[in-house]
């Protein structure tokens, strides 16, 4: 699926627990790596339109903590927190990430950045599994997505060959 | 932990590797629990618990044919996933849309005037 918008987003779900995601930017490296972890360069794109972002704090060190939290359009509000276990600039973090609407579906998420001729490329890979290694609700949906996802979508496209039918 | 049940809740009822394996095994068309522990690396009790799993939040649906049960998909039960997944992909390229522009603004105000 290719999802509207005027990026290159790309998500893969390539086994049980991770997504990885992946975008280009014509921008150098550096410049990316301030906007993916300074306050206030994250505060300008984290949240939407019509969202209002309500905390920004980042504590760019090994143990440092951040804390994202906006306000969605019908009063919603969404936070995220982890902590930093690498910090290598400008070519990759290491944290830990939590949905605080998800408490039981932690994930380490590692943003990697590559440059190349100009444009710096992000590949985030977010792994979900708790700290005891206990299933949580997060782990096999990315899977079952993974596995079932083509079919499903077949079958639900009207426009799509439906077999058996 | 506060977790809805797995029979009330399909993203629970699929979050569970073999379940997703019988899923899988009758994506290919209505299948006997017979045919379906063939396919699968499980026991006939171990399917049939999944089978009524399954069967619970609607993901399945058994028919008698004589003395065999067969199962089917119900594909439509897997929308809310569907949906969850579209807006997740939604969410992300959102954001880093938001990203591109910002890094955009702040490059046109670091050129020279």
């Amino acid at each position: 699926m290719t999802p509207r918008g005027h990026g290159s987003t790309v998500i893969e779900l390539p086994n049980d627990r991770d997504v990885l995601i992946a975008r280009e930017f014509k921008a150098p490296i550096a410049l990316v790596f301030d906007v993916l972890t300074k306050p206030e360069h994250v505060s300008k794109w984290f949240a939407g339109p019509g969202e209002e972002m309500k905390e920004c704090s980042i504590d760019l060190r090994v143990g440092g903590s951040y804390r994202f939290v906006f306000v969605t359009e019908d009063g919603i509000e969404m936070s995220f927190r982890g902590i930093y276990l690498e910090v290598a600039p400008p070519t990759r973090t290491v944290e830990t990430w939590l949905f605080e609407g998800r408490p039981d579906g932690e994930a380490i998420e590692s943003q990697d950045l590559h440059e190349a001729r100009g444009v710096t490329t992000l590949t985030v890979k977010l792994a979900f599994s708790d700290a005891a290694g206990r299933p949580t609700r997060f782990e096999g949906m990315e899977a079952s997505f993974d596995r079932i996802d083509d079919v499903v979508r077949s079958l639900l496209d009207p426009s799509g060959t439906v077999s058996g039918k | 932990m506060a977790r809805s049940s797995t029979t009330s809740d399909v993203f629970n009822a699929v979050g569970e590797a073999h379940r997703r394996e019988i899923l899988d095994t009758l994506i290919a068309g209505e299948k006997a629990v017979g045919a379906i522990v063939n396919d699968v690396s499980m026991s006939q009790p171990q399917v049939s618990k999944h089978l009524r799993v399954l069967s619970e939040v609607g993901l399945v649906r058994c028919r008698a044919e004589g003395r065999r049960r067969l199962y089917r998909l119900e594909p439509a039960r897997l929308r809310p996933m569907h949906v969850w997944l579209a807006k997740y992909e939604q969410a992300w390229n959102d954001r880093l849309d938001r990203m591109d522009d910002y890094l955009k603004e702040l490059q046109r105000q670091g050129e020279p005037q």
